[in-house]
């Protein structure tokens, strides 16, 4: 390790950061944030108006 | 003591310092006497095409590790292969308590070099030829035929210009072993690798020395020891790595807050729903929303919405599922997955509910599934760590491939070069 100080500090950081990475959970995801959803949504599901409804799809198989 | 003579060729003046001095050459006209005559008998007369500068003065001291020595000798020597002249230059040394022993430079790579006394014995090697002394295994690296081109000085046996021997160099960096055969007489040497500067210092020699062109036979790799530390280091950190995935697995078993199963067939109703409330304790952590079907040769999409009943943020997602399979000429197949999972970053605490929203196929057919929504937080995310790994994988890749080029053009200058061999494939041709 000391001979190799530049490697063993890049390793070091890159195991901090990677450990700190997975322990918070960080990802890269295709979620999107809605704020100011109303409580009425709970007895009215259909009024929420879902970012990703009507997407376009693949159908078929083989 | 100190003799001075008159060089019966152009009358200059030639001093002989060393008793055992066979053959002087005249600095004026470059004619080599014969010491041992008190006449200073002409042996062979300059015919050269140049004349050589020592790099370090005839005459001038120098502290090296083994004592003091007096450059007194120097010899252009060269060989030639396919057809190119490679040319270097030996300094003879001596000192009067430990004799005699050299000085090589070849494109500003110094050796300093010893005869020896004991014949070095043949090695086992696989493929090139190797020699054994002292422990240490010589690999061969080069055969040429050497002739002398240029000399100055004095010399302790009878020495010639366009003189040739056969010279064999084995390597085994920082040292080399060298032979060289003459009718009925074969001489083996050891060199070590010495720094210009070392050389410089040594012996006062002003300015600085000229850089070093290309890699020497003996030349140490700068490399040599890091290839192995390097990927030791490596082996350390994929073992942290291994028992930090090992901790978060203990630490973060992830917590299962939601798990139901539904029905869905299209057109029949509002499809879209909400869960009922669930929970999140602790602080900020990934949620993941999992989706398992039952399907078979059809596709669903999920519009899910996970939604804190307090604050009113939602985290909208869609996500589709298709699986396919059948039997073909080729057999079976099948495509795609009944399964995915949604990944929430950074999910606060709080009290939420999913609203999810179901699509399928619209085509008159039947199409419908049965699925399960699974809702876990605070589970690991281990790509880091993966990746993390990949990147640890980059400094020994590039120390190794870095020695392996530092190896390589080493032996590009050997009898065991590409192109050596791809002269030799022509030759075949």
């Amino acid at each position: 390790m000391f001979k190799h100080p530049i490697f063993a500090l890049y390793g070091m950081l890159l195991l901090g950061a990677a450990s700190l990475a997975s322990y918070r959970g960080f990802t890269f995801s295709d979620v999107d944030t809605v704020r100011g959803v109303p409580k009425s949504i709970r007895d009215n599901p259909g009024a929420y108006r879902a970012i990703y409804s009507s997407y376009h799809r693949y159908s078929g198989g083989k | 003591m100190v003799r001075t003579l008159e060089c019966p060729n152009c009358g200059g003046t030639v001093q002989l310092k060393y008793e055992r001095t066979l053959n002087a050459v005249c600095i004026q006209c470059l004619s080599v006497l014969d010491a041992t005559t008190p006449a200073l008998q002409i042996l062979q007369k300059f015919q050269g095409a140049q004349r050589y500068e020592p790099r370090i003065p005839l005459g001038s001291r120098g502290k090296l590790a083994t004592g003091e020595y007096e450059a007194i000798g120097f010899q252009m020597r060269s060989i030639e292969v396919d057809g190119v002249t490679y040319s270097w230059a030996e300094y003879l040394l001596y000192n009067p308590y430990r004799g005699y022993r050299y000085l090589t430079e070849y494109n500003g790579h110094w050796n300093d070099i010893r005869t020896l006394r004991a014949i070095p014995t043949v090695a086992k090697s696989m493929s090139k030829e190797a020699l054994m002394h002292r422990g240490a295994k010589y690999t061969h690296f080069q055969t040429a035929t050497a002739a002398t081109a240029f000399v100055m000085g004095e010399f302790p046996w009878q020495v010639r210009v366009g003189e040739t021997v056969e010279v064999k160099d084995y390597v085994a960096p920082p040292s080399t072993l060298s032979s060289e055969t003459t009718a009925g007489e074969v001489v083996w040497s050891i060199g070590q690798y010495t720094p210009a500067a070392a050389v410089w210092t040594a012996f006062g020699l002003p300015g600085a020395p000229p850089p070093a062109v290309g890699i020497y036979a003996n030349q140490p790799s700068p490399f040599k020891g890091r290839v192995a530390t390097t990927w030791a280091l490596f082996g350390l950190f994929s073992l942290v790595l291994i028992l930090a995935m090992f901790l978060l697995a203990i630490a973060m078993p992830g917590q299962r807050v939601f798990d139901r199963k539904y029905s869905f067939a299209p057109g029949t109703g509002e499809p879209s729903f909400v869960t009922p409330i669930f929970r999140f304790e602790g602080g900020d952590r990934n949620v993941d929303v999992t989706i398992n079907t039952d399907l078979r040769n059809d596709w669903a999409y999920l519009s899910l919405a996970l939604i804190n009943d307090d604050t009113g943020v939602a985290y909208d997602a869609g996500k589709e599922i298709g699986y396919y399979f059948g039997t073909d000429s080729d057999g079976q197949w099948s495509e795609g997955s009944r399964g995915t999972t949604v990944t929430i970053p950074g999910v606060p605490a709080g009290t939420y509910y999913l609203r999810v929203e179901p699509e399928m196929e619209k085509d008159g057919r039947y199409h419908g599934m049965n699925y399960e929504i699974v809702v876990e937080r605070g589970k690991p995310e281990y790509i880091w760590l993966f990746l993390a790994w990949f990147a640890l994988l980059i400094p020994p890749t590039i120390t190794s491939i870095r020695a392996f080029s530092f190896e390589n053009r080493r032996w590009a200058e050997s009898d065991y070069g590409p192109l050596v061999k791809s002269s030799s494939g022509d030759d075949d041709d």
